[in-house]
């Protein structure tokens, strides 16, 4: 029988959270609400590299996933 | 007077003579019935205790029974009784069979659910253990350590449920996988992360 594996860790699937940006959010200010440390936004930023190319330009009503 | 007596005492034990007789011809096919009815029993009993275990209970009460009768010298009574019972014990093979099918068979299809789902679950559990254990202050309420615990014990239930499915044992793969799941919701309520109601659904269609 075929072995069915596990996605790789830290791929986005479909338990993977996502938050929706509102004006004044910051990748920091995200951060901090998910893990209670705005240090880790590269986490984040590093999560969304397909739709972000800056960590400081965010924008309200884009999806970001949160590994 | 004499006369007729001793010849009802004769009579009397003729008669005794060919009832006994009777009851010893009796007793060797009524054992021989009993003993194709435990053989019965014995070849379905696995599967049977499985699948269908009030169905084989129903069988070794009345081969109970029938023992009983033996050892009560009752042959008549085996004999009359066992056809019943040896077609019912040699139906239990056939039917345990059919329901081992129907059992697989939906075992097959909870972990084809599974299979899509769960990895996903554990996966993202994982990752969000893995950030937190980096933050200097995890949000309020959030037990990392716990979340860790149960994370650690999906993904390890998780590579089981692989093996027994990979070894052909799907209804243990899928009992894993239960427990698999069980975990890493444990898990994700400590990190008090909401899961997607349409997860599940979403993750077997991307499978598709």
């Amino acid at each position: 029988m075929e072995e069915q594996g596990k996605p790789p860790a830290g791929a986005p699937n479909a338990y993977t959270q996502v938050h929706e940006v509102v004006a004044g959010d910051t990748l920091g200010k995200i951060a901090a609400k998910y893990y209670g440390d705005a240090s880790l936004y590269m986490t984040i930023f590093d999560a969304n590299k397909s739709q972000l190319k800056d960590p400081n330009k965010i924008f309200p009503g884009q999806k970001l996933v949160i590994p | 007077m004499m006369i007729r007596k001793y010849k009802n005492f004769g009579f009397m034990a003729l008669a005794a003579t060919v009832l006994l007789s009777a009851c010893a011809n009796q007793m060797e096919p009524a054992q021989t019935a009993i003993a194709g009815i435990d053989s019965a029993v014995s070849a379905a009993s696995a599967d049977a205790g499985k699948y269908i275990p009030d169905q084989l209970a129903s069988v070794q009460a009345k081969l109970a029974d029938l023992k009983a009768s033996f050892d009560k010298k009752d042959y008549k009574a085996v004999l009359t009784g066992a056809p019943a019972v040896l077609t019912e014990a040699q139906g239990l093979l056939g039917a345990a069979a059919i329901k081992k099918d129907e059992v697989v068979k939906a075992a097959n299809a909870s972990w084809t659910g599974m299979a899509a789902s769960l990895p996903g679950l554990v996966a993202a559990v994982s990752s969000r253990v893995a950030v937190l254990a980096k933050s200097k202050h995890p949000p309020a309420g959030v037990d990392v350590a716990a979340a860790k615990s149960a994370s650690e014990e999906a993904t390890s239930l998780w590579s089981k449920a692989q093996a027994a499915f990979a070894a052909g044992n799907v209804e243990e793969a899928v009992a894993a996988a239960n427990d698999v799941k069980a975990k890493a919701e444990a898990a994700a309520a400590a990190l008090k992360m909401k899961l997607p109601e349409a997860a599940p659904a979403a993750a077997a269609a991307a499978a598709k």
